[in-house]
């Protein structure tokens, strides 16, 4: 993994390098990059360059993400005197801002009839809808924020984020089918993104734990999605603990009621997969989570990419059932 | 005779300071001219209203549908394959429900083309102006005279382009005439404006005619029907023929990893 710098989109920043990089604010502060010399002579001292500007915008959401609040004030304020105060890029870092620096729920709704007042002159500010939702979501509006992000996507079905996070909210309001049906939205999107298959195979799987109806088949729907996950990208460490977790819950169902229950579905759509075919996935699963939590242990190079927490997830699964093997 | 004669002729140094050298300037001047004028010219993209947006989108989600399908289960795809085709069939998307069915207006009666087409007539003006300007400014006073020599030779072909306005036979292709050091520095500025003004600027023609070809207009430009480009879409929807990708995934997965 190479390291992140200011420059890299902050959706994918893990929070100990954030607080790093958000201690890189006081000389980017210090510094200008516009000139203060009048302004024939300002053409000439510019030091701004095409990148200065995502550096001031990361690091403003570092800085917020931080707590840093002094810093990403200044940051603001620098990017709304360059832009201009009614930039749509800049109503919604000021709405970033408002948001994380909010105290109290009662001025997130101040914030949130902000963002009613924008949306009334301008309906078609998606930025602006994205964090009324998000505005809804902190508020603990789940059922408000699936309302309001079910029209975001109306007007505009090809937004992946919009679809993940709406099945992210139908997931904790425990509404399997629409989280299903959301997800294979996205993956509609990025067809070839094994992160979304995983999330969709582990919404298949959550829904077979809680609801007890079409078990099986929800069961088969997640082996399938994980494996097509570790299909796309082979070093993919939650595909494979997906994996073994799904075999180790089928085996049991597939070896004891085996002909009674396959001829009950045999009209249904999912074919069920073999037993053997399970058994061996299971073997294998267990086979590449040893491998990478001993190499990653032994701290080998190219294999130091993954999350730390779940590598240790991976050590807690595999010690639960492997006492006999090793 | 081992070497042919060169031909040389005395120049006053003054035609440096008085000819080439104010040519040069004047046409980096006005390409940086033109650069701003430009800017200050353009009109803003217009924001495109709700109701366009989603209709353009919902005409993307159905080709998405069309091409990832493989990932879906027989059964899901079914249900969305319904809910799409009578939801184009029924032009649930469009934007303006009620044109359904009507021709398409003449574009020329439609203010918002119009304002495209202004666009484009602003640009050429901005190209035509100043080299109409400069061209008869340069034909004026500067025509006829022989400016520089080339440090290297050249073969006969390159007589009409770099001794325009000069009408002798004999000279050297290596001499240069004003005129045409006016068309050199046209074509070949570009570099020199990448310099002063950026990578993306407006300064030179070429640039121009390659921003006049909007990406955008590909997929729903105003001259089609968006009516059409659903039912098109329903129909193509409904003969697809659907594989799962996940058909068999097991196995396949099992003979490349344990092979």
């Amino acid at each position: 993994m190479t390291q992140a710098n200011l420059l890299t989109p902050p959706s994918s920043i893990p929070p100990p390098v954030a607080l790093q990089l958000s201690q890189r604010a006081p000389p980017i502060i210090a510094s200008s990059p516009t000139s203060s010399l009048p302004w024939p002579l300002s053409l000439l001292f510019n030091a701004e360059t095409p990148e200065t500007w995502t550096i001031h915008e990361n690091l403003l959401l570092s800085a917020l993400r931080t707590g840093d609040d002094k810093a990403a004030r200044a940051l603001l304020d620098r990017l709304t005197t360059r832009f201009g105060a009614s930039n749509p890029r800049i109503i919604t870092l000021r709405g970033i801002y408002e948001e994380g620096t909010a105290k109290s729920d009662k001025e997130l709704e101040t914030i949130f009839k902000k963002y009613e007042d924008i949306l009334k002159e301008d309906p078609s500010n998606f930025a602006i809808r994205k964090r009324r939702v998000a505005v809804l979501k902190s508020l603990g509006r789940i059922q408000d924020a699936i309302i309001a992000l079910t029209v975001l996507l109306e007007n505009s079905p090809t937004d992946a984020e919009g679809w993940a996070e709406l099945s992210e909210l139908y997931v904790k309001v425990g509404a399997w089918g629409q989280a299903v049906f959301a997800m294979e939205e996205v993956l509609l999107i990025i067809p070839n993104a094994w992160t979304a298959h995983a999330q969709l195979a582990t919404v298949h799987y959550l829904s077979s734990r809680s609801l007890s109806l079409p078990q099986l088949s929800a069961l088969t729907l997640a082996l399938k999605h994980f494996a097509r996950s570790i299909e796309l990208n082979e070093s993919y460490l939650r595909g494979y603990y997906g994996l073994k977790l799904i075999a180790k819950d089928l085996i049991p169902i597939l070896s004891s009621d085996a002909p009674s229950k396959r001829n009950n579905n045999e009209d249904d759509e999912v074919p069920l997969p073999r037993l053997e075919t399970v058994k061996k996935l299971e073997e294998l699963a267990t086979n590449k989570l040893a491998e990478i939590v001993r190499q990653h242990g032994s701290g080998k190079k190219g294999w130091q990419g993954y999350d730390e927490a779940e590598v240790i997830a991976a050590r807690e699964l595999l010690d639960r059932d492997g006492k006999i093997e090793r | 005779m081992a070497q042919p004669v060169v031909q040389t002729i005395h120049r006053d140094p003054a035609l440096f300071w008085w000819i080439l050298l104010p040519i040069t300037v004047v046409m980096i001047l006005t390409g940086i001219l033109r650069h701003y004028a430009m800017i200050l010219l353009q009109t803003a993209p217009k924001k495109q209203m709700l109701p366009q947006i989603r209709q353009q989108r919902s005409l993307v989600r159905g080709i998405n549908l069309r091409t990832n399908a493989n990932i879906l289960s027989p059964s899901s795809f079914q249900a969305r394959k319904v809910f799409m085709v009578s939801a184009y069939q029924d032009g649930k998307f469009l934007a303006d429900p009620e044109a359904r069915g009507k021709p398409r207006p003449n574009p020329m009666s439609d203010p918002a083309a119009m304002e495209g087409m202004m666009g484009m007539m602003k640009g050429n003006m901005a190209m035509m102006i100043p080299q109409t300007l400069i061209m008869g400014w340069i034909n004026a006073f500067f025509s006829g005279f022989v400016i520089m020599k080339l440090p290297f030779p050249l073969t006969p072909q390159f007589k009409s382009m770099l001794q325009s306005g000069v009408g002798t036979r004999d000279l050297d292709v290596r001499w240069v005439s004003s005129l045409s050091w006016y068309f050199l520095t046209l074509f070949g500025l570009q570099p020199v404006y990448t310099f002063i003004l950026g990578s993306n600027n407006s300064a030179s023609q070429v640039t121009q005619q390659m921003s006049q070809m909007n990406p955008g207009a590909g997929l729903m430009g105003p001259e089609q029907d968006p009516d059409k480009l659903f039912l098109n879409e329903a129909e193509n929807l409904e003969v697809l023929e659907h594989r799962w990708i996940l058909d068999g995934v097991e196995d396949r997965l099992l003979a490349r990893l344990s092979a």
